[in-house]
C-alpha cells in the first residue's frame, strides 16, 4: 500500500515537473502522460514474463511458447504470404488512369509503414496505414479497396515487409491527438459483448495462458506484424479484420474496418508498442 | 329474433376478436421495443453480435403467423438489447476500474 502511495506520487510529480518544463505555463505535456502509460504497460509484461526480452514481443504469441516458436519459424522460411507481397508490390506500382499510382503517394520508395498511425491534427482523426492507401486511390480517381483483406491487405503487406526493421515512435502531441489516444484506451480495457470481455482481460490477465488449445497472446507487439496470414483464414488480413474477429468472438457487434473506433484502438496499442520494430507481414495460426 | 341472434353472436365473438387484436398490437410493440433498445446499445457502442439478428428473426416469424416464436425472440433481444445498453453506460463511467493494477 505505501508503496503503491508513493510510487503514484512520483509518477504524479515525474508529470508535474514534465508539464512545467515543457512549455508555456498551464500547457498540458500529453506526451509525458501518455510515456508513464507506456512505461506501466510494457513493465506490466517484464513481471509477467521476465524471460523475454522487450524486442522478442514483436513475435506475438510465439515469443511465449517455444514449441510454438519452433514451429513459426519453420513456417516462415517459405512464408505463406510470399505470393501477396509479390502481387502488393504490383498494385504499389500499377499506374491509375491518370499516370500516377499508389507510389506517388508514399515517399521513400514506399517504406512508410513506421510512419503510421499517425494523428492528423488537421483533420482531426487518426490517420492509418489503410486509410492512407485508400485515400490515395480515392484522390486520384480510383475506387478504394474493399474490406480488409484482399488487395488493401497485399499492398499493406508490401509495405510492411519493405518497412521492415523500422521503429514504433507514435506521438501524441496535442489535446485532440489525446482525446483519440484515450478513446482507443478505453476501447482496450472497457469490457463489451455478451461475454462481458475487454482486449486487455485476454491480452494481458490471460496473455500466455490457453484458451482451449491456443495460448492468448499479449498484448504488447500486437500491432507490429499486421497484415497477418492467418492459417484460420487461408488468407492475409489487416489488424482490424482481427479487431473485428475478436469483437465477433466475445459476442459484440464489431464495427466497420478504419471506423473510428478501430483507429483509435490501433493508435493506443501501436503506442503501447512504442520501442519495438515492425516485422510484418506475418503467419499467425 | 334474427336481430337478438345477431346481437348474441356479436357479443360472443367480440372478446376473442379483441384477444386476436390485441395479440397482434403486442408483439410488433415488443419488436419496436427491442429495436429501440438496440439502437440506443449501438449508439453507445456496445450492441451486442446477435440481437439484430434476433429481431429479423423474431419479424419473420410474425409474418408467417408464429406470435409465440415471434414473441420469444423478441423478448430475447430485447433483453439483450437492455443488458447492452446498461452494459455501454456502466463501461463508459467505469472502464477505468478495469485497468490492471500494475
Amino acid at each position: 500500500m505505501k508503496k503503491t502511495i508513493q510510487r503514484r506520487l512520483f509518477t504524479g510529480v515525474l508529470v508535474l515537473m514534465t508539464t512545467m518544463l515543457s512549455g508555456p505555463a498551464y500547457a498540458v505535456n500529453y506526451q509525458a502522460l501518455v510515456d508513464v502509460d507506456v512505461r506501466k504497460f510494457q513493465n506490466y509484461f517484464h513481471k509477467e514474463f521476465p524471460q523475454v526480452k522487450l524486442e522478442d514481443f514483436s513475435s506475438g504469441v510465439y515469443a511465449l511458447d517455444e514449441d510454438a516458436r519452433k514451429q513459426w519459424m519453420e513456417i516462415e522460411e517459405f512464408p505463406p504470404y510470399e505470393l501477396d507481397i509479390e502481387a502488393g508490390k504490383a498494385l504499389f506500382n500499377k499506374p491509375f488512369a491518370n499516370g500516377k499510382s499508389l507510389a506517388s503517394c508514399f515517399p521513400n520508395g514506399g517504406a512508410v509503414r513506421g510512419l503510421y498511425p499517425y494523428f492528423d491534427e488537421k483533420r482531426g482523426q487518426v490517420i492509418t496505414l489503410e486509410m492512407a492507401i485508400n485515400e490515395c486511390r480515392v484522390a486520384n480517381g480510383e475506387k478504394p479497396f474493399p474490406g480488409k483483406k484482399g488487395d488493401l491487405a497485399r499492398v499493406s503487406a508490401y509495405i510492411a515487409f519493405i518497412s521492415r526493421g523500422q521503429k514504433i515512435d507514435v506521438k501524441v502531441r496535442s489535446a485532440a491527438a489525446y482525446k483519440a489516444y484515450m478513446k482507443g484506451k478505453e476501447f482496450f480495457y472497457a469490457k463489451r459483448g455478451q461475454l462481458n470481455m475487454s482486449c486487455s482481460g485476454c491480452h494481458m490477465e490471460y496473455a500466455g495462458r490457453r484458451l482451449r488449445a491456443e495460448t492468448m497472446s499479449p498484448a504488447l507487439g500486437h500491432t507490429t506484424h499486421f497484415p497477418v496470414f492467418r492459417s484460420k483464414w487461408g488468407d492475409l488480413g489487416t489488424l482490424h479484420r482481427r479487431y473485428a474477429g475478436c469483437n465477433e468472438n466475445i459476442g459484440s457487434k464489431p464495427f466497420d474496418e478504419q471506423s473510428e473506433e478501430y483507429r483509435n484502438l490501433e493508435y493506443f496499442q501501436t503506442i503501447m508498442s512504442n520501442g519495438l520494430k515492425f516485422n510484418g507481414p506475418a503467419a499467425r495460426k | 329474433m334474427k336481430k337478438v341472434l345477431l346481437l348474441l353472436s356479436m357479443v360472443v365473438l367480440m372478446p376473442s376478436c379483441a384477444g386476436l387484436l390485441a395479440d397482434q398490437a403486442t408483439t410488433p410493440s415488443l419488436i419496436d421495443q427491442a429495436e429501440a433498445a438496440r439502437k440506443e446499445a449501438d449508439a453507445l457502442g456496445y450492441e451486442w453480435r446477435d440481437t439484430a439478428k434476433l429481431i429479423k428473426s423474431a419479424k419473420e416469424a410474425l409474418e408467417k403467423g408464429l406470435q409465440a416464436e415471434s414473441d420469444k425472440l423478441a423478448s430475447q433481444a430485447l433483453l439483450q438489447s437492455r443488458v447492452a445498453a446498461a452494459q455501454g453506460k456502466y463501461m463508459s463511467k467505469n472502464w477505468k476500474m478495469m485497468i490492471l493494477k500494475y
